[in-house]
């Protein structure tokens, strides 16, 4: 049977593929990366694509969730304060009504309700960032102010109803702010301003009015609603933590598997290589024993 | 009845033909290292032997040149494995070139760079933090910097793929010169060999006319029809003639619709060559079809894109309070074909991302949820603009796969059957050791044979003196 006479030709082809696959593994090795290219695996290419997607969306859900955690601290704070301020209100309120007190305290009392209303207006008009967190959708205007000019006072509200939501990678929709209407202005026509504002005229006079009595009442159902409404912001903070956290960990559930499917097995390339290394050795080995001895027959013939 | 002098005149025919044989030895070593030659044997003839009286006598051998060994079939079926090897293999080339625009994110911060993937998602996570705080300028310039860094991107790889098609179709159009020498040398070749040698193997000519044959199917796919007096009929796989015996057709190119045809006679065979095999087969398939593909999905995504993206800025409210006037972020495609090379932003002013609801106060943020939206929502083909990216990198990746596997098979048929042509036609150092050797003991038993003669004759013509003929 005739062979092919150019057999180490052909071994240093093979001699080529070796090296060809030693030079892909050593650059799996030094880039810890399995997939170079999209030829190597192209289910975990596309696969990959969606993965990164999903940890982008995730990282940067993480990231808006702690600006609006701020944000929402700052409402939910601002809204305690109005509580506080309220609660000593109506405390004023009711120790004024009790008809003990003269006209001068009266006035006094008118005074300090005065300035718990600008108080309140002011922490109405609280900005986070510089936009108004009670204006609804017109965060560039203080939302509240008060004329003076008629008796009892007018506050009036300059923002609107607009809500905005934060929407989770999951969809869900986690409201983050409460148009402040609603909240100053929510409980029948009435409200914590116009209530306050009621109380100022009130008092003003320094004689006792049965008016007084039922405007501290309506100061009260104002204060419950305001409550009311921060428990809405209270649980926007919760939802959102709660998500925050529920994405950090499939984050770091995507990480892994995106890990997985494109960090090179290390242990498995370092055999890999080995084999090929020894391979190589061999083929070498194989081809400069050719080369040395297997003269033809013609380094046998005598002259 | 034979006699001495016979016999001398048969023996001195011996020797010259044990030094003709040696000289077909001596020729294959010569050429052992030359590349197409074909192993030669030299032809033996028994002289025809002539009746005396009676009797037979034997009239010595004569060497009547050499044969070439070869096997046509073989060659022919390495010359078509040939093409299609070459074919799946300039494919590949072109196809490696152009999946390394689009090489995957390790998920890395620098692996990230280039990737259109992470660049879509960061486009639409951009407006997912505009959620937060609508109104805050350093979140809307961020909106503009991943648009820009998207549309870049998107652009320099639709950018990439074409240039790289300009570069395949300028090696294709370089292959049609190469056909053209080979195809003259071939059909000169024809009309040597039928006037040389009609009959028989053309010996070198042949091995020539075989090399050309080899060069010029691993450039385009032909087939070979053998006509009479050994000349050769050369065609295109689909049948257009390139060579006839003694005349070759010139492959000529023209540009038609701003890429290379090409031309035989007056025929545009453009489709049938990219069908065909051979490298320029692989050359236009990846130039007509692998890159164009490729393409054309990348225009669809920054056409998608770019519309939806602007139609719903263009349906909120601005923090300028643009109401349903905000503007273009993208630059208007007019048609989907080309649309991906001209991504660019148009908005410079980041006060005209419109986050706000339409007629809605400037910090609300319904139309930037709605935007963040797109990024799930199927606006490309029927897919979302990641998951529309994400099939396309696994097409893409596919393709090149399979041409890969499909080379890898086809690069080892076509050193199966390069040895089985080697075992049958190359010079094998050993056997020509062995035949020289047979040759030399002929030539030395046969100048035996003659010194024997010449003391017989001797001592015929001495008649058993002693006398000064020796």
């Amino acid at each position: 049977m005739r062979v092919d006479p150019y057999y180490v030709t052909n071994l240093v082809s093979s001699l080529d593929l070796t090296q060809a696959s030693e030079q892909q593994l050593t650059a799996e090795l030094s880039s810890g990366v399995r997939i170079n290219s999209l030829s190597q695996d192209p289910v975990a290419s596309g696969e990959n694509v969606l993965l990164l997607n999903q940890i982008q969306r995730d990282d940067s859900f993480t990231e808006s969730s702690s600006l609006v955690q701020g944000q929402l601290q700052v409402a939910d704070s601002a809204l305690g304060s109005v509580v506080s301020q309220l609660t000593q209100a109506i405390s004023l309120a009711t120790s004024a009504n009790n008809g003990t007190l003269n006209a001068s305290d009266l006035k006094s009392i008118s005074n300090q309700i005065a300035g718990i209303r600008d108080e309140v207006t002011a922490l109405a008009n609280t900005s986070y960032q510089g936009q108004y967190i009670f204006a609804g959708g017109q965060t560039s205007t203080a939302p509240f102010s008060t004329s003076s000019a008629t008796s009892p006072a007018v506050t009036t509200y300059n923002g609107d109803n607009g809500v905005n939501y934060l929407e989770t990678p999951n969809g869900q929709s986690i409201q983050l702010n409460v148009p402040g209407n609603q909240i100053f202005q929510g409980a029948g026509a009435n409200g914590v301003f116009t209530a306050l504002n009621n109380l100022v005229a009130d008092y003003a006079g320094g004689v006792h009015t049965g008016q007084a009595v039922t405007d501290a009442e309506s100061l009260n159902s104002s204060l419950n609603f305001v409550s009311q409404q921060r428990v809405v912001v209270d649980n926007s903070l919760t939802r959102l933590t709660a998500a925050s956290d529920a994405i950090t960990g499939e984050q770091t559930q995507l990480i892994t598997s995106q890990t997985d499917l494109m960090q090179a097995d290390l242990p498995t390339i370092s055999t890999q290589l080995s084999l090929a290394e020894t391979q190589q050795t061999a083929l070498e080995d194989v081809i400069s024993q050719l080369g040395s001895t297997s003269q033809s027959l013609f380094s046998k013939l005598q002259g | 009845m034979g006699t001495i002098n016979s016999a001398f005149a048969l023996i001195a025919q011996v020797l010259d033909a044990e030094q003709s044989g040696l000289n077909v030895v001596a020729n294959n070593v010569a050429n052992a290292n030359t590349t197409g030659y074909t192993r030669e044997i030299p032809n033996w003839q028994q002289n025809s032997s002539i009746e005396i009286n009676g009797v037979s006598i034997g009239q010595g051998v004569s060497e009547t040149g050499a044969t070439s060994v070869r096997d046509r079939v073989l060659e022919e079926r390495l010359n078509q494995q040939q093409q299609l090897a070459s074919a799946s293999g300039s494919r590949l080339t072109a196809l490696d070139t152009l999946q390394a625009v689009f090489t995957p994110d390790s998920g890395t911060s620098t692996g990230a760079a280039g990737d259109i993937g992470s660049d879509i998602t960061k486009f639409f996570s951009s407006f997912a933090s505009l959620e937060a705080n609508p109104t805050d300028n350093a979140l809307r310039q961020q909106v503009l910097s991943t648009a820009t860094t998207l549309a870049g991107d998107v652009s320099n790889a639709a950018q990439a793929a074409n240039q790289q098609r300009a570069a395949v179709d300028q090696e294709a159009s370089g292959v049609s010169s190469q056909v053209n020498a080979l195809t003259s040398s071939i059909a000169q070749l024809n009309q040597q060999i039928q006037s040389a040698s009609p009959t028989g193997d053309a010996g070198t000519l042949e091995d020539q006319r075989q090399q050309d044959l080899s060069q010029l199917s691993q450039l385009v796919g032909i087939n070979q029809i053998t006509t009479e007096n050994n000349g050769l009929t050369v065609t295109t796989t689909s049948g257009q003639l390139l060579v006839s015996e003694g005349t070759s057709v010139q492959m000529t190119t023209g540009s038609v619709g701003g890429v290379t045809d090409f031309f035989l006679g007056a025929t545009d065979v453009t489709a049938q060559l990219a069908q065909g095999g051979g490298e320029l087969g692989g050359l236009l398939t990846a130039r007509d079809t692998d890159i164009p593909t490729a393409t054309a999905a990348l225009d669809q995504l920054a056409y998608s894109v770019s519309t939806q993206v602007n139609k719903l800025n263009n349906a909120g409210t601005d923090q300028a309070g643009d109401n349903g006037n905000a503007g273009d972020i993208f630059s208007q495609p007019a048609a989907v074909a080309g649309s991906a090379a001209s991504m660019s932003v148009a908005m410079t002013d980041p006060n005209h991302i419109a986050a706000a609801g339409l007629g809605k106060g400037t910090g609300d943020n319904s139309n930037a949820v709605a935007m963040a939206n797109l990024g799930n929502q199927a606006i490309v083909s029927g897919q979302s603009p990641t998951d529309y990216y994400s099939s396309f990198v696994t097409t893409l990746g596919s393709t090149v796969s399979n041409a890969q596997t499909e080379n890898t098979a086809q690069s080892a048929s076509v050193s199966q059957l390069q040895s089985q042509n080697d075992a049958l036609s190359a010079v094998n150092l050993n056997d020509e050791a062995s035949s020289m050797t047979t040759l030399e003991r002929s030539y030395q038993a046969a100048s035996q044979v003659f010194t024997m003669l010449n003391t017989m004759m001797a001592a015929s013509l001495n008649l058993g003196e002693q006398a000064t003929v020796a």
